[in-house]
């Protein structure tokens, strides 16, 4: 993985055609490998620019793990230079830098996320703010406080609801699927528009729909790859293999912890285990920690509309995350005999409730872990996902006041040898080459941008999309300009008396296959464009009409006097410009159409005459 | 309704929960016939859409199916598309060149075909890189094609008993030529060893060649069968010596290879019946690493795992060991579903893949029940 920041500009060029210029910024990072840390895109549109995401890389634990906005400003803040910043959903690889960017380098212009995320990504980012900070002893990290003051700038969308940024920019969200409150985002300004996908899921799943735009069409649709070159195995599968561990588990009588977060998976893998108790009749007791199911059935009643047609239709009738098998969890139930189930929070067994029962039942083989999701590093859930089976613990703090006035802090530190067995298991929701082709057949985009977290070869899906579309897909690498050429059409407004005076000087009847010049003026006012004729331009826009002449001087060498020369030329010219109109005026000048020609000689030698010739610029304008 | 489909397969994901140690469910955009190893951990499929453009991809295999330790760690479950490419027409059969990053491949309606590079570490591309031309021009049926290592890369194909040719690819040379006089259609061809070919007429009849001699083939006769006008498909096991023949009635014999005139080792009548027309979807394959097995695919929507070693000397009805009814459960039209190819992991003992007309692809371990009751596992491999 590594962070992606792209720059995106648009102008007109004289050829009517506009050029779309990106320049992407890669920083390469080594880690893991794991499916995070990347986004944040930079698109520059019609003069607008708009930060897409802004997210944290989680190998890192420098300055490397935010994006380096330095490229867009290298002093001052940022509010200056961004239009409006847009977040697509709450994971962090696409928030994480959020605080840092507009409580640290300085940001106080609007920010653009949905409903659900607004109320979520401040939950995340206070848990990894705690984990770095308190539990890592990191510095140089964003505040509670500043996470506070971050969401004051947050502005909720509704999905379809076309959000006027300004005057000239509208934005309007999407369905996306892939966790709840997840959006693609169409960013308008003029004629050109914009899609970006963030990440997208194009197969409803027990919580959630499948991502969905209408036929926009826009110029580019940005679209993330990370999973382009897959094909997914499916949902069910997945669920098959959670519902068989826990399975073996509780059948040779072990305890199982699912490590959560409070919202989204969690739900699901309840649903799951609630109708897969169902239909074994099973006994043993599944447990979610307390709090968290009021919490979240709290934030489901609020965003039930982002949830799947089948849970808003149950809803209804019940609330689908009120349980028949899963009761609230009592810290004592831990030590009771026989197998059970428990969901408790955090999902990366940093702290807590997870962290509590992990202890208690990690040395017993029997017992299983099963990890639904990413951990950050530095975590316990981090440290058996890579297979350690000696954790290094830190005990009970004990404070203990002394006789005297002092206190003392002991931590005992104790080794924890790691029994249980540990499963790993991706629920992530992306979509994979179909579901890439799938979006870009509904939104009909006019070039395909496809970003990508590593160097990964994608050169059959490029092949694959512009055979299958007949459109360009550009796969921009490290550092690498991409110009987009686009065909924007512009509707201007024409007088209807030029239109009349057009047809008056006659010529053929107007043909709209065929192009055919006029002659005008062009007026751009307040985001319109119309085509008049000089004369009511001129009094639209109160000036005075100014005339335009063109003059030349030519030297010749003749004896003869000034009128005689002047009448030589005429004879002459009589004589070559059959068919046009020729005068010699009597104020001593010759007239050839609108060409004024007059004759002088020199001061110092009377045999060289200076010829003075002056056109209109009509003239030149006729002759080329 | 969409309601009723759910539940018949959460029924039959809870079902297969005891049944399948892995089980991965993928979906293509368009389905395959092809289902061909490059090496233990990628495979190839194609498309065979007659109207538009085909595309060939090499897959790798999830990599949570491939680890042996640590596997509840590994949450990678997808297909990874490591090569693709695009075909003109539809690709009906594709074989690998063992040792090679080649591939030949056949339309299913002509005799020539087309040859691939499935492209190396720096591209992800699979390229057309030439042709080679059958041997009957302006045949209808496709050629079956057969490959073995060599240090030339050679093809062994023909649509018809007389036209079965081996062809160097690079030079277009025909290096051997089957001399037979009957024109009987093929339903497979198949190297055994370096040297022998087995070439498997849809009449029934087997021929059995050395390519290092010009002698005519050994011939043998098809089995008795109590209908007229039944197709048959045929498997030769190398590691076994035995020769597997299906008929479209469901009658299966299995034959000695060394032996083919001393009759049937053991038959079965198999609880199956012709239903599509498309004779081009069944499929009958030995276990490379299960003793006396095999699989059996294209009569419905389900993959049929028979024990021959269950099988008598006399025609007598059989169930199968196994059958996996994934693609029949998870498609829209449950009726309309047929598989279309099937292929053993070369190693793992009861893992396979599975296609289907829907553009399903299954990859499955079923368990060995009798194993389970019993208490005791597989002996590793």
């Amino acid at each position: 993985g590594c962070f992606l920041l792209l720059w995106y500009n648009s102008q007109l060029c004289e050829s009517n055609e506009c050029s779309f210029i990106f320049n992407t910024y890669l920083f390469p990072l080594q880690g893991a490998g794991q499916d995070v840390g990347r986004s944040c895109i930079l698109v520059s549109i019609g003069g607008k620019n708009i930060m897409l995401d802004c997210g944290m890389h989680m190998g890192y634990n420098d300055d490397r793990r935010f994006p380096d906005f330095s490229y867009i400003t290298q002093n001052g803040r940022l509010t200056e230079f961004l239009d409006c910043v847009i977040i697509s959903h709450f994971h962090l690889d696409h928030c994480g830098a959020l605080p840092y960017m507009s409580e640290m380098v300085g940001y106080d212009g609007p920010i653009y996320m949905t409903h659900p995320t607004k109320a979520i990504c401040p939950i995340l980012l206070e848990d990894f703010r705690k984990i770095t900070v308190d539990k890592k002893g990191e510095t140089n990290f964003f505040t509670s406080q500043m996470i506070k003051d971050c969401m004051k700038k947050v502005i909720p969308l509704n999905l379809h609801q076309t959000v006027q940024v300004d005057d000239e920019l509208e934005i309007k969200a999407y369905y996306a699927g892939h966790v709840l409150g997840a959006a693609m985002v169409h960013i308008k300004v003029g004629s050109e528009s914009v899609v970006y996908t963030g990440d997208y899921n194009m197969t409803p799943d027990r919580h959630l729909g499948a991502a969905w735009i209408d036929k926009c069409r826009p110029d580019i649709l940005i679209s993330e790859s990370t999973y382009a070159t897959t094909i997914r195995d499916s949902k069910r599968c997945r669920e098959r293999d959670f519902l068989k561990k826990v399975h073996e588990s509780i059948e040779r009588g072990g305890k199982v912890l699912i490590p959560v977060f409070a919202l989204g998976r969690a739900q699901e893998l309840c649903i799951l285990l609630e109708t897969f108790w169902e239909r074994m009749n099973l006994k043993a007791p599944i447990y979610f920690s307390t709090g968290l199911t009021e919490k979240a059935n709290h934030y489901y009643k609020l965003f039930i509309t982002w949830t799947n047609q089948k849970i808003r239709k149950t809803f209804v009738q019940r609330n689908m995350f009120e349980f028949k098998h899963i009761k609230a969890f009592d810290r004592s139930y831990a030590d009771n005999p026989g197998p059970m189930v428990v969901f408790a929070t955090p999902g990366m067994l940093h702290a807590g409730q997870s962290l509590q029962i992990f202890k208690k039942w990690a040395g017993n083989e029997k017992n299983m872990v099963i990890m639904p999701g990413y951990c950050v590093q530095g975590t316990i859930g981090h440290k058996i996902l890579n297979g350690q089976r000696k954790l290094e613990m830190e005990g009970r703090a004990t404070v203990r006041k002394l006789s005297f006035t002092f206190t003392l802090t002991f931590f005992l530190l104790c080794n924890l040898d790691v029994k249980l067995q540990v499963e790993y298991m991706s629920f992530s929701a992306h979509a994979d080459a179909k579901g890439i082709m799938q979006l870009i057949r509904m939104a009909e985009p006019r070039n395909m941008l496809l970003v990508h977290g590593e160097a990964v070869k994608m050169e059959f899906l490029k092949g694959k999309i512009e055979q299958e579309f007949s459109i360009n897909c550009y796969m921009p690498a490290n550092g690498e300009t991409t110009t987009v050429t686009t065909n924007p059409s512009v509707p201007v407004d024409i007088s209807l008396n030029l239109l009349k005076r057009e047809m008056a000087l006659g010529g053929p009847l107007p043909d709209p296959k065929k192009p055919r010049t006029m002659h005008g003026t062009l007026i751009m006012k307040e985001n319109s464009l119309k085509l008049v004729s000089s004369e009511q331009a001129l009094k639209e826009l109160g000036l005075n009409e100014h005339q335009l002449r063109f003059t030349c001087r030519v030297q010749l060498q003749d004896p003869h006097s000034d009128p005689d020369t002047l009448h030589r030329i005429y004879t002459h010219l009589k004589s070559v410009l059959k068919g046009y109109t020729i005068q010699h005026l009597p104020d001593g000048t010759v007239m050839v159409e609108s060409i004024v020609i007059k004759v002088s000689s020199s001061a110092e030698d009377p045999n060289t005459k200076v010829l003075l010739l002056s056109w209109s610029y009509q003239v030149t304008f006729l002759r080329c | 309704m969409e309601e009723d489909l759910d539940n018949i397969l959460d029924d039959w994901f809870i079902e297969s929960i005891k049944i399948y140690k892995d089980l991965h469910v993928y979906q293509l955009e368009n389905p395959t016939q092809v289902l061909e190893w490059t090496s233990g951990r990628n495979v190839c499929v194609a498309g065979y859409t007659s109207s538009s453009k085909n595309e060939i991809l090499e897959l790798h295999l999830p990599l949570k199916l491939l680890a042996d330790k640590n596997k509840g760690l590994c949450a990678e479950r997808d297909f990874k598309v490591v090569h693709g490419g695009f075909a003109d027409g539809p690709v009906r059969r594709l074989r690998h060149i063992p040792g090679t990053r080649c591939a030949v491949t056949n339309d299913g309606h002509s005799s020539s075909l087309q040859v691939w590079d499935l492209g190396g570490d720096d591209s992800d591309v699979i390229r057309r890189t030439g042709s080679v031309e059958g041997g009957r021009t302006g045949s209808v049926r496709g050629s079956r094609i057969a490959a073995r290592p060599s240090s030339q890369p050679q093809v062994l194909h023909g649509a018809q008993s007389d036209d079965v040719r081996l062809t160097e690819i690079t030079s277009g040379r025909t290096v051997y030529k089957l001399e037979v006089d009957s024109s009987d259609a093929l339903s497979s061809l198949q190297f055994v060893t370096d040297s022998i070919v087995v070439a498997g007429c849809c009449k029934g009849s087997i021929l059995v060649a050395d390519i290092r001699s010009p002698a005519a083939p050994q011939v043998c006769c098809p089995p008795a069968s109590s209908a007229e006008s039944v197709l048959w498909w045929t498997d030769a096991s190398a590691s076994s010596s035995r020769l597997i023949r299906l008929s479209s009635c469901g009658q299966a014999v299995v034959s000695e290879l060394r032996m083919l005139g001393g009759g049937a080792v053991c038959q079965a009548q198999l609880d199956i019946q012709m239903r599509g027309s498309d004779s081009e979807d069944v499929v009958v394959s030995w276990a490379p690493a299960l003793d006396d097995c095999i699989a059996v695919s294209g009569f419905s929507g389900a993959v049929q795992i028979y024990n021959t070693s269950l099988w008598k000397s006399d025609l007598q009805e059989t169930t199968p060991l196994f059958q996996h009814r994934g693609h029949m459960v998870s498609s829209q039209q449950p009726d309309g579903v047929l598989t279309t190819a099937h292929a053993w992991h070369p190693e793992r003992p009861r893992t396979l893949l599975s296609a289907a007309s829907d553009g399903s692809v299954h990859v499955w371990d079923w368990v060995n029940q009798s194993a389970a009751e019993s208490g005791s596992a597989d002996p590793p491999t």
